[in-house]
């Protein structure tokens, strides 16, 4: 008897025109503790997906749940009190505020009372944010501001953590650290999903991975079956032949 | 130099400043150049005229100076409500018109567009409803006190001057140091991202509106208080306030401040050498060389 | 009595179409190269001005008064308002929008503030008067005169609207169409986009200031309280009303708006006793300022189209605190 989901999507349909959905009735579901990678070749919708769990894109059709607690009307600044806490791609961290006010706007939504301990624990876990509060998070570099982005979204202590491809432009050294992180973080009881483009770097910490092609789900296994799937490295390598022939 | 020029500058720079940090505010977080602003310093002006009045007319006591101002109780309890009601009027204004327009992605220049007119629509409604003969808070007279150097300013202008860099320095410790703060400032940078940390965005929205024309309203006193109340007060003053806005940075308080201190002194610097009839060029000018120099202002930043 | 209405109508005409030209000129700057002109009072206020100094007589009043003809004044009036124009745009036109805005309402204020205290130049807050009008000399059949007066303009009108048809089917419409379209693919073409809108904004400048010698010129006498940023508005108001964009659209909504203005005057004027004619005529801007709010809450579709075209490529431009276009902000506010 499996546990109850602690996120799931039942037909889900998505996209940011009415007329145009982008994510076509997606079954979905996080188990606690669970790292869940969502693989895909571009413009698969997965970025959209996440967004519209976390409430950036409009929900056509469908329902979002956040364990038994259906989210799908919850506007995004309310999701976040329910425990689900989303790390963008872009943009993720406000470059004019420092570090510190990143931390501390983060946990202006807990009681008085947590703040600056959960901060605390939280600069404990990344000492390198510590040492540089009062820098401006725009003066970070690429690796930096990922952590900070992940940073900020652990204070709130989240039961889901998304993160939309925490790889993008980094060095294959700091992906290493980033992803090292997210083993740690799961292993703290954290739900993941990581939306991801960096298929080898994605199955090596995550348990299970489902495979989204033109918006629909294709594919699902675990991890260690799905390194091995030909299908996948079809995927993968078609996805890039499809976007070395498009133009930039 | 005249010394005196100097204070009646630096007098004049702190109405345009506290204006200024209204508009920087509106501007940084909601994104548009709101021409509407100088009609909620008129309105906030005339907000307090009818309170005070009101008051004295109902107990006579509160009309009398409270030495050595020239003003008695009313004009202080009646400069509350008015920063109220003003709130109230912005709220308004916003659920009428600004709100629809952002509902339907506007651009940039309907929202403005739609400011002019509702600046239009403001301010005739005030010269409608007082007329357009200059009125005042009070005919007692004031005896400038000396303060040395040649330089003299009533206690009006003396605490016109203390409470409005007052006024801004709780507005900056406010966007430094508070959670609402905070959410305004992430709200100026990146809406989404704020919703995403928990920042209810609307409800910062809300709040903007009602600190900005709180501003308002304080710098319409001020103005009312020491110069006259007309209807056209706000337009007069629009120009420096943008100048100001621009000069100090867009969504930098102590920016708008300097910058509205700096404008003011400029101006006066300009009527003892060119005439008074000249003022309204020198925010004109320096709107244009911030424009060409340097676009971010003093302290705001490039991108 | 019916001859008073035909002579009333004519000129009721006369100024409707003296706005149209201000319209169509505002249309180019608008229309052709998206530029938001907050201070199209000031460039009236140029061209009005200079036609009156080149064509009244001379006088110690002010300085000018060559007693030239009416049509040199207009021609030096839209070369006067075109030239300074251009040295404007040169300054600002690379602004961002809203930044264009205030500068070019600081412009206007700046005009009416030369106009009020170069004295000797301008007559200062008397302005200038006697200045000559179209067919003067039949001034005394008011009916021959307003009939002569609106053939004029509807001449100018029509010669106008004419010449910018083609103009915007001319390869140099044609090019400034796709600055419009696609800024990057413009320049990447080689194009020089700000000399192609600086000259757009130009044009509609000088246009604007042939407008304000026409008013001047049919009205008698210009003051610098005839330029105040109402002006501007009635201009907006009347491209927005009839406009979707295009000139046939700015010719209409001056009527149209120039309609509503002078019927809502005659009505508040008729309600309204004589002492309280000001004041009324502050509730008349009040209605007309709440309604060009509902307009623009209201919009029509075809207008709604025309802006998107332009905004877009206005939205494109960097974006700094500040910057970003409201979308982004109704997201946030709206999920």
């Amino acid at each position: 008897m499996t546990p109850a989901p602690v996120l799931q999507t039942r037909g889900l349909v998505a996209g940011y025109e009415r007329d145009l959905p982008i994510v076509h009735g997606i079954d979905f579901a996080l188990g606690a503790g669970e790292l869940v990678a969502i693989l895909g070749p571009n413009g698969a919708g997965k970025s959209t997906f996440v967004k519209a769990i976390a409430g950036l894109v409009p929900i056509h059709a469908g329902t979002v749940s956040l364990g038994d607690v259906d989210a799908t009307e919850v506007p995004p600044h309310e999701k976040v009190r329910h425990g689900l806490a989303f790390v963008p791609q872009t943009e993720n961290v406000f470059a004019t505020l420092s570090i510190a006010d990143n931390m501390r706007l983060a946990a202006d939504i807990l009681p008085a009372g947590e703040r600056d301990p959960r901060i605390h624990r939280i600069y404990g876990l990344f000492p390198d944010l510590a040492d540089r509060s009062s820098r401006r998070a725009g003066a970070l570099s690429g690796g930096q501001r990922q952590m900070l982005a992940i940073a900020r979204a652990l204070i709130v202590e989240p039961s889901v953590l998304i993160l939309d491809e925490p790889s993008a432009g980094l060095s294959p050294k700091i992906v290493g650290e980033v992803f090292e992180r997210l083993r740690g973080i799961k292993r703290s009881g954290v739900s993941i999903i990581l939306v991801e483009q960096n298929v080898k770097a994605a199955l090596a910490v995550a348990d299970r991975a489902v495979i989204l092609v033109e918006g629909k789900l294709r594919h699902e296994g675990t991890a260690a079956g799905l390194a091995d799937d030909p299908l996948v490295a079809e995927l993968y390598l078609g996805a890039r032949r499809v976007h070395q022939a498009t133009p930039a | 130099m005249n010394p005196q020029a100097l204070m009646d500058g630096l007098i004049a720079g702190a109405t345009i400043g506290l204006g200024a940090v209204g508009i920087t505010l509106t501007y940084s977080i909601l994104r548009f150049a709101n021409f509407a602003h100088g009609e909620f310093i008129a309105w906030g002006a005339y907000f307090a005229l009818a309170a005070a009045g009101l008051l004295g007319a109902t107990f006579g006591a509160l009309s009398a100076p409270i030495a050595p101002f020239s003003f008695g109780w009313a004009l202080p309890l009646a400069a509350v409500a008015a920063v109220a009601l003003n709130g109230a009027l912005a709220l308004v204004v916003d659920a009428l018109l600004f709100k629809r327009l952002r509902a339907r992605n506007s651009t940039v220049i309907i929202m403005v567009m739609a400011s002019f007119g509702a600046a239009l629509t403001l301010r005739n409604l005030l010269e409608f409803t007082f007329t357009g003969k200059p009125q005042y808070y009070t005919s007692a007279l004031q005896i400038a006190v000396r303060l040395g150097g040649g330089i003299r300013a009533t206690p009006d202008q003396l605490l016109s001057l203390v409470v409005a860099l007052l006024v801004v320095l709780a507005v900056h410790l406010l966007l430094t140091r508070t959670a609402i703060g905070r959410a305004m400032r992430a709200v100026s940078e990146n809406p989404q991202l704020a919703g995403l940390a928990g920042v209810n965005v609307r409800q910062v929205i809300r709040i903007v509106w009602v600190l900005g024309a709180g501003l308002a309203a304080v710098a319409g006193v001020i103005a009312g208080l020491l110069i006259q109340i007309r209807p056209e007060m706000g337009l007069d003053l629009l120009l420096p306030l943008f100048a100001a806005a621009i000069l100090g940075g867009i969504g930098s308080v102590p920016g708008a401040m300097i910058a509205g201190l700096i404008i003011g002194l400029s101006e006066a610097l300009a009527v003892a050498a060119v005439g008074a009839q000249w003022r309204a060029a020198v925010s004109f000018v320096i709107l244009v060389a911030v424009l060409l120099i340097r676009p971010q202002g003093l302290f705001g930043r490039a991108e | 009595m019916s001859l008073e209405l035909l002579s009333y109508a004519a000129f009721f005409l006369t100024m409707a179409l003296s706005f149209a030209i201000i319209c169509l000129g505002l249309n180019v700057q608008w229309g052709q190269t998206g530029v938001f002109n907050v201070g199209v009072s000031g460039f009236v206020a140029i061209g009005a001005y200079v036609s009156a100094l080149v064509t009244t007589p001379q006088t110690t009043d002010h300085f000018g008064g060559f007693g030239l003809p009416i049509a040199v004044g207009w021609i030096a009036a839209a070369l006067g308002s075109g030239v300074v124009s251009f040295l404007i745009g040169a300054v600002t036109i690379r602004l961002r929008a809203d930044y264009l805005a205030i500068a070019t309402f600081g412009v206007a204020v700046a005009v009416q503030l030369c106009a009020l205290n170069l004295e000797p130049l301008t007559g200062g807050p008397f302005g200038i008067s006697f200045i000559p009008r179209p067919f003067g000399d039949l001034a005394g059949s008011p009916l021959t005169f307003s009939l002569l007066n609106l053939a004029v303009l509807v001449v100018l009108v029509g010669g106008l609207y004419f010449i910018l048809q083609r103009l915007a089917r001319s390869p140099w419409g044609r090019v400034l169409r796709a600055i419009r379209e696609d800024e990057t693919a413009a320049l990447a073409l080689g194009k020089n986009v700000t000399m192609f809108r600086l000259q757009a904004f130009a044009l509609g400048g000088g246009i604007m200031g042939l407008a304000g010698a026409v008013q001047g010129h049919f009205i008698g006498f210009i003051a610098p309280d005839n330029y105040q940023p109402i002006l501007t508005f009635q201009v907006w108001a009347m491209l927005i009303v009839g406009g979707s964009g295009n000139n046939r659209g700015a010719i209409l909504g001056a009527i149209v708006v120039w309609g509503i203005w002078a019927a809502s005057a005659a009505a508040i004027g008729g309600l309204v006793p004589a002492g309280e004619q000001a004041r009324a005529a502050t509730l008349q801007i009040v209605v007309i300022g709440v309604a060009l709010c509902l307009i623009l809450l209201l919009r029509p579709r075809g207008i709604l189209g025309e802006l998107r075209v332009v905004s877009r490529h206005l939205d494109a431009r960097p974006p700094r605190a500040g910057g970003v276009p409201t979308g982004k902000l109704r997201d946030a506010e709206n999920s």
